[in-house]
């Protein structure tokens, strides 16, 4: 039998497609995280593991802060592709001319707030006058200092560690907590929530969105399709790891594990529940939707800056924000 | 000695078991059941006080060693605070010796707050800790800063000691450790604290050695996490809440709470790694606000606890086997002997007293008995011997007494009539004797042609004695009996015979006359002897008064009287001893005078042979095969 050559031609071709495919090369980024594995950061891990980052052309190396180094500051200094970083942060990093860009808007809830025990005598914020309330610094410290100015008080204010061992023992009797860590690890001290008194800053308009992810422009304007595959591959390990919940506390505890995190799994799946609330809050169960940096909190943010006079000018939002995700 | 098998039916030995062992059982089960169902509430209740006091024992042992080294934190604090603050090197040495005095704390600080040690220092905190090798030395305020840290920040704030969370000291001891920290103060303003660390390992350490059963323990901080736990993935991450958290066990947490609350307690609750229902026992390190539990599963505890019921139970069950081995052996024991004993009864019975029972010793009811029936059989031995010999003598007797009655009858006149030719009278005589030789008896002889003697007695007692005294009266009377010889004096003459030698002291009863058959007139002498009956052919009667002297062979000096009578023709008169009158009958009836006379008065017109036979008739009839005395009766008719 005679074969013709346009087939033979058509039969290499179609061996050759895959090795042409895989030969593709991927894109290598690096990507920081503003704290050690936890949680807060499942989205992320499950994107890298369970390859979401690499089907979307992009060998990603998940990086981890000590808390020492700023992530953001990383990205600046072009050490680093992308990071996550809080929008208070971000906007002031902004307003001092610096090219950092919000691409994705992924919590839409602040998680912090301020907690009492009852025992303390503590029910409104009014008593937090003549008490020892702790707070951490920086980007911490700005929901609570604007809290205080609304409410009018002047408390005592510490600097708070990492640790809540202060305010269990009764040492502080008010401290910052961030809803999805601190405070479940007040209950996992034996303390009930029927126990204690929060202060939510979200339900004083000071809802001041968190996680974000942050790149140069450069980068965005250099490769906007790699921003947008990063983008798409970080919503989808999300939507996975809130579909998939203890499979991602598998994931999540083996990266714990090996960073010799003082965790436990039952505290890392409260983390995971409270990002899920803070990142459908407003926007919903849908991936699609989420990553929306929206204009008021953008503005319920910066204005605050202002007030605290840790900015002088509002950058402008389109400046700031591009909405990758639904681009 | 083989003393042959014997078949009991109800053997001892089972009824010692019945009576001894069977109700000994009843109680036995008894018991068995009570301690049993008792007992395991009670091992159960023993068990939960061991545990409570182990474990707080344990808890105690880790608060002194805990005492100690706050103690020493204390010492440097109570020092700065007293004396003036030390130099540099002072407070290294200090702290040095203080590491060097105690093998429990691993590191001390001073760490002074900020401006308090020098104005011109900000931060200085020097610290020692143990290497491998020697104590190390140097200023935490070098690797970070210290007043931030909950060592330094809590107890500041609380103006108290405080036992910290463990944490990994980066950049100090570069350990897991444990700090407590003491407030030091200085003319009472707060200058900073001192420190003293525990390092995890070293209490690790020393808690694997703990072993509680086949449980584990762990140690809890005043958060609810494991400082220690046998799984080393827990150290640190997990705690008492987030496991009941993990392993949706509300109970769990409720226990935490009281464990961090400090208080003591044992509970159930499952274990979170086995899934097994354990028991939780509790109780607080009060120097540090630490807990320590040991877990042990159940069913560890109810092995114990069964083992131990098992053990009581089978001590008893032991007991009561040893009992009934005990019983079974005392009953062989007892029973033993006595089955010997039976086959020699058995022997005994066939005749065999030569046998000796042998073998069995003791000084019991058991060994008194052998020898009682070794005895029995050597005394029947000796007994039928006798007896064999007595019965020879007897058999002898017998034959010679045999001989005696029939020399006795043959004494007795036979023949009658004895004077078939006299026609002035008639005389018949019939003696029934007993059984025995007695000493009834008749007589009559001629004295002359005209006076016969007549003579009936009567001596006393019976067998050889009274036949041999009767035989010698007889012979006496005969004697004495002369012609012409008053009845009186032939009867005093042979009284004072009889009364002579009469060692014995028999006696006779004698009625002697001397009939004259002419005239019919008799002369008569009465020796006690029961009174003649006269009857007449008509029938009527009448009893012959006499005198009734004593008896023969009693009164040597005795004088007899005589009277006459005289004897109507056709008259008879009737002589007799007192065994017609007591014959008795078999209902203990007496024969009596009455009837003796009313039949003798109802044939007194028969011939003397034909009364004799009815009289004997009447009283064979009467007494039946009774009799127990000779019957006698003589009787005496004048035909003209």
């Amino acid at each position: 039998m005679k074969i013709k050559i346009p087939v033979i031609l058509l039969f290499c071709l179609v061996l050759l497609l895959p090795n042409f495919l895989l030969g593709q090369e991927r894109q290598e980024i690096s990507f920081m995280v503003q704290w050690f594995p936890q949680a807060q950061f499942a989205g992320y891990i499950v994107a890298h593991e369970k390859g979401f980052y690499n089907e979307a052309g992009i060998d990603a190396t998940i990086l981890f802060s000590d808390g020492t180094d700023s992530p953001l500051q990383e990205v600046l200094d072009n050490r680093i592709e992308f990071c996550t970083g809080w929008l208070s942060q971000a906007i002031m990093i902004r307003s001092g001319n610096e090219p950092i860009l919000n691409i994705c808007q992924l919590l839409q809830k602040s998680s912090l707030m301020l907690v009492a025990k009852k025992e303390s005598g503590i029910k409104t914020a009014q008593d937090f006058e003549d008490k020892i309330v702790s707070n951490w610094g920086g980007d911490f410290s700005i929901q609570p200092i604007a809290f205080f100015q609304k409410q009018n008080i002047q408390p005592d204010v510490i600097p708070q560690s990492f640790r809540i061992d202060g305010f269990l023992v009764g040492a502080i009797d008010v401290t910052s907590a961030m809803y999805y860590n601190e405070y479940h690890k007040i209950l996992q001290a034996g303390i009930d929530e029927d126990e204690l008194v929060t202060f939510f800053f979200t339900d004083y308009d000071l809802n001041f969105p968190e996680d974000g992810i942050y790149c140069r422009e450069e980068t965005l304007q250099n490769d906007p399709k790699m921003c947008k595959n990063f983008i798409d591959a970080t919503i989808n390990g999300w939507a996975y790891a809130f579909q998939n919940k203890e499979e991602t506390l598998d994931l999540v505890m083996k990266y714990c594990r090996e960073y010799h995190m003082q965790t436990n799994r039952s505290h890392q799946r409260w983390m995971l529940g409270a990002i899920e609330t803070a990142m459908t809050y407003q926007v919903g169960d849908d991936p699609e939707n989420w990553g929306i940096l929206k204009k008021e909190d953008y503005y319920t943010v910066a204005e605050e800056l202002l007030n605290q006079k840790l900015i002088t000018t509002i950058p402008s939002y389109q400046d700031f924000y591009k909405d990758v995700a639904h681009e | 000695m083989n003393e042959g098998k014997v078949k009991v039916k109800r053997p001892l030995a089972r009824k010692l078991l019945l009576w001894i062992g069977l109700p000994l059982l009843l109680v036995y089960i008894i018991v068995i059941l009570f301690t049993y169902f008792w007992s395991g509430d009670n091992a159960l209740k023993q068990m939960k006080e061991y545990l409570f006091e182990l474990t707080s024992h344990h808890a105690c042992m880790l608060d002194g060693k805990f005492l100690k080294v706050s103690g020493a934190s204390i010492g440097i604090a109570d020092a700065i605070d007293k004396f003036s603050i030390p130099t540099k090197n002072e407070l290294y040495s200090l702290m040095k010796k203080k590491l060097s005095e105690n093998r429990n704390i691993y590191g001390m600080a001073t760490a002074f707050d900020p401006f308090a040690y020098n104005n011109k220092i900000k931060l200085f905190s020097p610290y020692v800790h143990r290497t491998d090798k020697e104590i190390q030395e140097f200023d935490l305020a070098e690797s970070y800063d210290y007043t931030l840290q909950d060592w330094f920040m809590i107890p500041k704030l609380l103006r108290t000691s405080y036992w910290g969370e463990p944490y990994f000291d980066e950049g100090g001891g570069n350990i897991l450790m444990a700090t407590y920290s003491q407030p030091m103060y200085k003319d009472g303003n707060f200058i900073g604290v001192s420190t003293a660390d525990i390092s995890l390992d070293d209490l690790e350490l020393e808690m694997s050695n703990i072993r509680i059963m086949a449980g584990y323990t762990f140690i809890i901080t005043r958060t609810g996490t494991f400082i220690y736990h046998p799984i080393k993935e827990y150290m640190m991450n997990e705690g008492i809440f987030s496991l009941a958290e993990e392993d949706e066990q509300p109970e769990l947490r409720a226990i935490g709470k009281k464990m961090i609350a400090g208080e003591q307690g044992i509970t159930t609750f499952r274990d979170v790694n086995t899934g097994e229902k354990s028991w939780l026992v509790y109780s607080p390190i009060p120097e540090c606000h630490w807990s320590f539990a040991a877990v042990i599963p159940e069913k560890e505890i109810m092995k114990t606890v069964n083992s131990m019921v098992l053990r009581q139970v089978s001590i008893m069950v032991i007991g009561l086997l040893i009992i009934m081995l005990v019983i079974l052996w005392a009953s062989f024991g007892i029973t033993k002997p006595i089955k010997r004993l039976l086959g020699f009864a058995d022997k005994i019975s066939k005749g065999d007293l030569d046998e000796k029972i042998t073998g069995i010793s003791g000084h019991d009811e058991i060994h008194e008995l052998v020898k009682a029936f070794n005895k029995m059989t050597y005394d029947l031995k000796h007994y039928i011997a006798d007896l064999t010999v007595a019965t020879k003598e007897k058999e002898s007797v017998e034959s010679e007494l045999r001989i005696a009655r029939q020399i006795q009858e043959s004494l007795l006149p036979r023949i009658f009539p004895p004077f078939p030719d006299a026609e002035e009278f008639d005389l018949y005589a019939r003696n029934i004797p007993a059984k025995e030789v007695a000493g009834d008896f008749f007589d009559f002889f001629m004295l002359d042609d005209e006076n016969i003697a007549v003579i009936i007695a009567d001596v006393s007692g019976k067998g050889i004695s009274a036949g041999l005294f009767m035989a010698v009266t007889r012979t006496l009377m005969k004697t004495v009996c002369v012609k012409d010889i008053p009845p009186a004096e032939a009867m005093k003459k042979a009284n004072i015979v009889l009364c002579q030698d009469n060692d014995a002291c028999m006696f006779t009863t004698l009625f002697l006359a001397i009939y004259n058959i002419k005239t019919g007139k008799m002369k008569w002498t009465n020796a006690g002897h029961d009174e003649p009956i006269i009857i007449s052919e008509d029938g009527s009667y009448r009893i012959l008064k006499t005198f009734k002297d004593i008896a023969l062979g009693i009164d040597e000096t005795c004088e007899y009287h005589e009277g006459e009578a005289q004897l109507e023709v056709g008259e008879v008169m009737v002589l007799y001893t007192d065994g017609v009158i007591e014959a008795t009958s078999p209902e203990k009836e007496l024969y009596g005078e009455e009837r003796f006379i009313k039949i003798l008065s109802k044939n007194a017109d028969k011939t003397l042979v034909e009364i004799l036979d009815v009289v004997t008739e009447d009283l064979d009839g009467f007494q039946k095969d009774n009799q127990f005395d000779d019957i006698t009766i003589l009787l005496l008719k004048r035909e003209k």
